[in-house]
């Protein structure tokens, strides 16, 4: 279990670089690297070379989250100004742009069907879902609040959502937010199911294993990363080892394995059987801000890639085995 | 059996006297004597029967009767033996005062010793033996030099005179010519080979002194052999032994000295020897029945002294160390000389050290030193008095000394490495690391407390992995070392849920269940809570809180580790799990003031400010006001109390900056290098607008804050930022807020973020203002502040580029990108706030968006004209082209003069184009004057907002109405150019803001803003009655949340209020600080109970 640098490539973006996604191949090409920035552009990435194929402008205020459908058809990528904007990944043809005002937009994912787009709401205290084939907005799961808070209470705003998760059977979804709790959804009942507590910091990244559908990773602000059993509303394990923020959590395809990024501007591979982190890459020269494994799938490719992009404007590229 | 035979007068008749069987009276024998006017050398043969038999008195009868005046008449012409009849007296007084050890009877029986050689003396004064009875004498009362002139009169006139060659080598002895005595003992045993054998005894010791230690013992043996009872030769014979410093040679040595002992129990000088000899055997009860015989027996200055050393060492070494002190001191004043016997110098320092005299003490080991200038102890000694005494550099000079001399002596390396820890790291350091190879090299075993300070140097300078090797060899072996690899995993993990709990201790418990070993020596702890304190740098919270926990299990007391788990809570900002952990800190010692100022820290995280500044009080006053941190969080309290108010109060805000400043000059008095003390003065300073004097303060404190992993204080580089921001110099500002961020926040902290976006905002560098601020709400997206405030950048971005004279078409078109970014955030702030909470004004954020959809309008119009001004431009470009080709056509033509007629066509059309030009030059005029009156409608417009605000504030009544009408008044005198007007628009953003909150206030409070104002008031007077201030404490808590938003405003129009927060960071960093301090101490105090 190791990972080896690949390609780096400097100044990738004009500005800070702060959100990755793998785009599934396709029957006629490969899996491409999708990356936003704060230069309000998405660029695309062919591996391993990282050669540039497509640069798409149309944001303001700096792109915040990518996310590419199942399909690899098309992606999205949304921006401060709360846009975001879904396009055909090969011809960058917008195919709708959503908002749900006044609700902004953080971290966004499709669901492992491709049937529905699950959004972080920010403010809005609650994930709005789109559907993908009417882009029409289906629903929202809203985060209830405690009984005691007035709507006025400044606590209000401590729920604010910046991150989600699919859970691989895509019966559930998972959401973190600014106080550091996580909040599981029943997607089909759209039901509240419960809280996840221990973080008491932004949590910033979720993703669910994809060997075992109960098992959620955390990334917050305390420097920690969370193992829940995300059905049984347990703790199963804490790893520590970042010196600042965690900013990104992505997990191996195998499941064996888990990639963070941090301010602390290293790159972790952390071993999940023995939970502690068995190597740092430090090649950045900024904060991280995200981590993404490549999918599995493609024409003839089996080798494990994970990219990771930083607020130093670069984008790097490992090998993971 | 000899006997005399006294003639009878007259007669043939002699009276014969068996010596043996002399009368008990001396009268008797007197009589016959006196009756029979015997010779005198009778008497004299008598009384020296007496005297050898012990009987001195009548020995001194006999003589005295026989150098009475009536002999002297009778026998005047009988010279020779009267004279022997005085000199003999003279001896035996002169013996008698010899050993008497009382000064009065002494200086006595001199005198009368002196009388009589002196009356033998006039009887003849050449005669030889008197001059030899007189030397004696001169030398018994230690008058070296006349006796020497007595002697050598004698020796003058018969320089075989062998009593007079005694006494001249003994006399040449004491003035210490070895060699010379020698000569005289030698002449005296060639001229008189039968002489008793204590004159050998004086050619030993000669030898002995000249270092002819073979000679000397076979001068010794010799006098054994004559007699074997010479005590003398005994005891030389036997130092002689045991100088050989070899086990047979002391067993030989101490035989001697026991039979000299036995022969005669009174020699001190075997006494000495005997008692030295049970000191080292322990026998203290031996020694100083031995001494104090010896004392008895002797008043020679040097033997005294070593019998009072003996015992001074034997009380000393049964720790009576008063008694020793006094002892060492009868030594010393016995010898007086160090250079003859230092050691009851050193032993008397000891004692002196020992019982705290530490100036008498000093000067004792001064005194060895000058004996012994390279003696290691000695040095070390004096350096540890130097440390007492709180010279330092002296004690470092000695302690360097001391390990130049002997660099094998790995205490001195040690001394000096605890001494230098608080001066100079690198090199305690290094005395550490030399101690430690020291020991390893000498097989012996490295203590505890020297790993642990080197851990903890490691630790300081940042070398975290050495530190953590260290760390772990000093701890060794034991349960601790499965948590640490992880080999307890499985136990780890099934207490995976209790990792959050900090406190639960069923791992151990369940450890224990399992058969396992869970134990913890209490000489570990120290180390094993430096290793968790180091796991927690390195960011292995998970180990580290395993650890403290251990701690705890073992050491429920362990305040130390309460704190630390508490501080991990904290840093994940788990307020109430420190809140409990801290308590159960308090649970140990609730005057720890420690966990007091911890618990402050965390109320006022919590935002309970009374709460907090009572528990610093008490934290205070546990500890007398002498604990610097309390004192400073007081301080820092005040401070933040200072500049929270609504500032309307400028004279409670002064009162409570006072308060800050007067303690922490308090705190600066105890401890002048207090850089936390020296930071708070400096806001202060700022705050008072003395930028110069705090920019001095700050630059220190920066300055010494460098160089140790404990001391992290970004506050003062963001301080150092705000003075060259006020200042003006943003450059310099925005260096040190990028270096500030980049050296202590990983780039994540949106607050400096801010004071960033705010520099950039005042140097009018828009789009950096503007992409710091999209960084900041990246990193902090719930701060809506931060949109407001991106908002407002892009506003001023816009309107400025609109005033610029020239614009190319695509600033123009940026500037409109922008103005409706402009517009999205503002009314997307304006939607949330129906849903949040978050401090704005609704009906401001409309007027913003109104402002910025009119600078839309108004940029649209400009985009047109920029947009057609390229056009033209282009056009132009054309023309140009187009006259060259006309140019380059004419000088065809004048080269050819053949087409003139085409000539003259081209010409028109080149008027004709001039004509065009002219057409849009007018045109040009046009549209200026049009943009004027677009600003015009634009203006009125504004003012009409303004009109409809300053409606809706009148709703609320009370004075400030009035003031603000004023404030629009003054604006809308000086709204004449779209410049000014621009500019007022944001400061009334500012101001409005801050209005709006207030507003928010009000609303809560029920317009009870007098109220308020009156609580103000009341406050005003003294700021300790803040507490009662905060009556109605939930408003006012409101209010200060509101405040700190409104610093985060970057068009606040008083900067120096931002270093607000840098001291509520100051609060989070230094309670790692002072933990560090005591991470030290420990260290120390395990060290010292070692020493």
């Amino acid at each position: 279990m190791k990972l080896a640098g690949l390609k780096s490539i400097e100044n990738a973006h004009d500005e800070s670089v702060w959100a990755a996604a793998w785009v599934p191949a396709t029957e006629s090409r490969p899996a491409l690297l999708l990356t936003g920035s704060l230069d309000e552009t998405v660029k695309l990435w062919m591996p391993d070379e990282l050669v540039l194929q497509q640069n798409n402008t149309g944001h303001c205020l700096g792109v915040v989250a990518v996310a590419a459908h199942p399909s690899g058809i098309i992606a999205a990528s949304a921006s401060l100004d709360s846009f975001v904007r879904v396009f055909d990944v090969d011809t960058n043809a917008t195919i709708a742009t959503l908002e749900a005002p006044p609700s902004e937009v953080w971290q966004m994912q499709f669901d492992p069907k491709g049937s529905i787009l699950a959004v972080a709401g920010g403010s809005s205290a609650s994930i709005k879902l789109w559907d993908t084939a009417t882009w029409k907005l289906i629903d929202t799961l809203a985060i209830p609040r405690p009984e005691s808070s007035k709507p006025t209470d400044r606590g209000g705003n401590k729920k604010f959502v910046l991150s989600v998760a699919w859970s691989p059977d895509g019966r559930r979804l998972a959401c973190g937010s600014m106080d550091g709790t996580i909040s599981i959804f029943d997607v089909n009942r759209a039901k509240f199911l419960h809280h996840l507590e221990g973080h008491y910091m932004p949590v910033r990244s979720l993703v669910y294993s994809p060997v075992d559908p109960r098992v959620l990773f955390s990334a917050s602000d305390d420097g920690h990363v969370h193992m829940y059993d995300a059905e049984g509303k347990s703790l199963i394990g804490a790893m520590s080892g970042h010196a600042s923020w965690v900013l990104s959590v992505d997990v191996s395809p195998d499941g064996a394995a888990i990639a963070t990024g941090s301010s602390d501007k290293t790159v972790r591979l952390w071993d999940l059987n023995m939970r502690a982190a068995v190597q740092t890459m430090s090649n950045h020269a900024d904060q991280v801000w995200g981590v993404a494994f490549r999918p599995p799938g493609g024409a003839g490719v089996r080798a494990g890639r994970l990219a990771s992009v930083s607020d130093d404007k670069s984008i790097s590229l490992y090998d993971y085995s | 059996m000899a006997s005399v035979y006294i003639p009878v007068q007259n007669s043939e008749e002699e009276v014969r006297v068996a010596l043996d069987q002399l009368p008990r009276d001396a009268s008797d024998i007197l009589d016959i004597l006196k009756a029979e006017q015997a010779p005198l050398d009778l008497w004299l043969i008598i009384a020296r029967e007496y005297f050898k038999q012990g009987k001195i008195d009548q020995f001194r009868q006999i003589l005295e009767e026989g150098s009475s005046p009536e002999i002297d008449e009778y026998y005047a012409d009988v010279r020779y033996e009267r004279i022997a009849i005085l000199n003999a007296l003279g001896a035996y007084y002169s013996y008698l005062g010899k050993i008497e050890t009382k000064q009065r009877e002494k200086e006595e029986h001199f005198i009368l010793a002196t009388q009589y050689y002196n009356k033998a003396s006039r009887i003849d004064m050449h005669e030889a033996s008197t001059w030899v009875g007189k030397g004696q004498l001169l030398l018994a009362k230690g008058d070296v030099e006349q006796a020497f002139a007595a002697f050598k009169i004698v020796l003058d006139g018969d320089r075989d005179n062998v009593p007079a060659l005694l006494g001249q080598a003994c006399v040449e002895f004491n003035r210490g010519r070895y060699s010379d005595s020698l000569d005289l003992y030698k002449r005296a045993l060639q001229v008189y080979p039968d002489c008793p054998a204590a004159v050998r005894v004086g050619i030993g010791l000669c030898c002995y002194k000249l270092g002819q230690f073979e000679k000397a013992r076979k001068a010794f043996q010799r006098v054994l052999q004559l007699d074997p009872e010479n005590v003398e030769a005994l005891v030389a014979l036997g130092i002689m032994d045991l100088h050989t410093n070899d086990a047979s040679g002391i067993r030989k040595g101490m035989e001697k000295m026991q039979r000299a002992f036995e022969i005669y129990p009174y020699c001190a000088m075997a006494l000495n020897y005997l008692a030295n000899h049970f000191f080292f055997t322990g026998q203290h009860f031996l020694v100083e029945q031995l001494t104090e015989t010896a004392l008895a027996v002797t008043n020679h200055g040097p033997t005294k002294s070593h019998s009072y050393y003996n015992l001074a060492r034997s009380y000393h070494s049964k720790g009576d160390y008063e008694k020793a002190g006094l002892y060492y001191m009868a030594s010393v004043k016995e010898s007086n000389k160090p250079h003859d016997f230092v050691l009851p110098y050193y032993g008397l320092g000891q004692v002196q050290l020992k019982l705290g005299d530490f100036r008498s003490s000093l000067s004792n080991f001064e005194k060895v030193l000058e004996v012994y200038p390279e003696n290691c102890e000695a040095l070390k000694a004096l350096g540890h008095i130097y440390v007492q005494l709180g010279q330092t550099e002296k004690a470092q000079e000695y302690l360097r000394k001391a390990t130049k001399i002997d660099p094998r002596d790995a205490q001195a390396f040690l001394d000096l490495g605890e001494l230098l820890i608080t001066s100079d790291t690198g090199a305690a350091l290094d005395a550490f690391k030399t101690a430690r190879g020291l020991l390893k090299k000498g097989g012996e075993e490295v203590p505890i407390e020297l790993l642990n300070n080197i851990g903890v140097l490691y630790f300081e300078r940042g070398e975290f992995e050495l530190a953590e090797q260290t760390f772990k060899e000093a701890v060794g072996d034991g349960i601790w070392l499965s948590f640490i690899d992880d080999k307890a995993y499985s136990y780890a993990n099934d207490a995976r849920t209790s990792m959050h709990h900090f406190k639960d201790m069923q791992l151990f418990h369940q450890l224990e269940e399992d058969g396992h070993f869970v134990e913890l020596p209490w000489n570990k702890v120290t180390v094993l809570f430096n290793l968790a304190r180091l796991l927690e740098q390195l960011n292995n919270t998970k180990t580290a809180s395993i650890l403290y926990r251990l701690i705890l299990f073992k050491f429920p007391d362990y305040i130390d580790a309460y704190l630390r788990l508490a501080a991990i809570a904290k840093a994940r900002n788990n307020i109430q799990l420190s809140i409990e952990l801290v308590g159960d800190a308090l649970k140990v010692n609730d005057k720890g003031p420690n966990s007091l100022c911890m618990l402050g820290d965390l109320e006022l995280k919590n935002d309970d400010w009374v709460k907090a500044k009572e528990t610093f009080r008490s934290a205070s006053d546990a500890t007398d006001g002498k604990d610097s941190y309390a004192t400073l969080s007081l301080g820092n309290w005040n401070y933040f109390a200072a500049i929270r108010s609504e500032k309307r109060a400028p004279k409670l805000e002064a009162t409570h900056l006072e308060k800050a400043k007067e303690l922490y000059t308090r705190v600066l008095v105890q401890h002048n290098a207090n850089l936390y003390a020296a930071n708070g003065a400096g806001v202060v300073l700022a705050e008072k607008g003395h930028f110069d004097v705090s920019k001095d303060i700050f630059t220190q404190v920066q300055e010494a804050a460098s160089g140790s992993v404990f001391v992290q204080m970004p506050d003062v580089w963001i301080n150092l930022a705000h003075v060259y921001f006020a200042q003006g110099n943003f450059a310099l500002a925005v260096k040190m807020y990028q270096n500030c961020l980049r050296k202590f926040y990983y780039n994540t902290d949106s607050q400096v973020l801010l004071y960033l976006a705010r520099t950039h905002y005042e140097a009018e560098q828009w789009q950096d203002c503007k992409k710091t601020l999209l960084r900041a709400i990246h990193l902090a997206p719930s701060n809506y502040t931060l949109r407001f405030d991106a908002g407002v950048a892009m506003q001023k971005f816009s309107a400025s580029t609109l005033q610029k004279t020239k614009r190319t078409a695509d600033e123009v078109r940026s500037t409109v990108a922008e103005l409706k970014n402009a517009v999205r955030i503002f009314s997307q702030l304006s939607a949330a706030s129906n849903l949040h909470f978050h401090g704005f004004d609704e009906k401001k954020i409309e007027t913003h968006v109104g402002y910025c959809k009119h600078l839309l309008e108004a940029a649209k119009v400009h985009c047109e004209a920029a947009e057609r001004e390229e056009l033209q431009n282009r056009h132009r470009v054309e023309l140009a082209r187009q006259v060259n080709l006309a140019e380059e056509a004419r000088r065809k033509a004048e080269e050819q003069r053949k087409f003139q007629l085409e000539r003259r066509k081209q010409e028109d059309e080149l008027k004709r184009v001039m004509q065009q030009e002219q057409h849009f030059e007018r045109v040009k005029e046009q549209w200026k004057s049009n943009n004027l009156n677009s600003k015009r409608k634009e203006r009125s417009q504004i003012d009409d907002d303004e009109g409809g605000q300053s409606e809706r504030r009148r709703r609320k009544g009370g004075k400030r109405r009035k003031k603000d009408k004023s404030r629009y008044d003054s604006e809308e005198a000086r709204a004449d150019a779209m410049d000014d007007q621009d500019e007022m628009e944001d400061e009334d953003t500012n101001m409005n803001h801050r209005e709006s909150t207030n507003q928010m206030n009000n609303q809560d409070d029920d317009g009870e803003d007098d109220a308020q104002d009156l609580l103000a008031a009341a406050g005003l007077e003294d700021s300790d009655a803040e507490d009662d201030m905060a009556g109605p404490s939930s408003g006012n808590r409101r209010k200060r949340a509101w405040s700190e938003s409104d610093e985060d405003e970057p068009q606040d129009q008083r900067p120096e209020s931002s270093p607000v927060r840098e001291n509520s960071a100051e609060v989070q960093e230094s309670d790692g600080e002072i933990k560090d301090d005591n991470d030290k101490p420990n260290g120390d105090a395990a060290e010292d109970d070692e020493d």
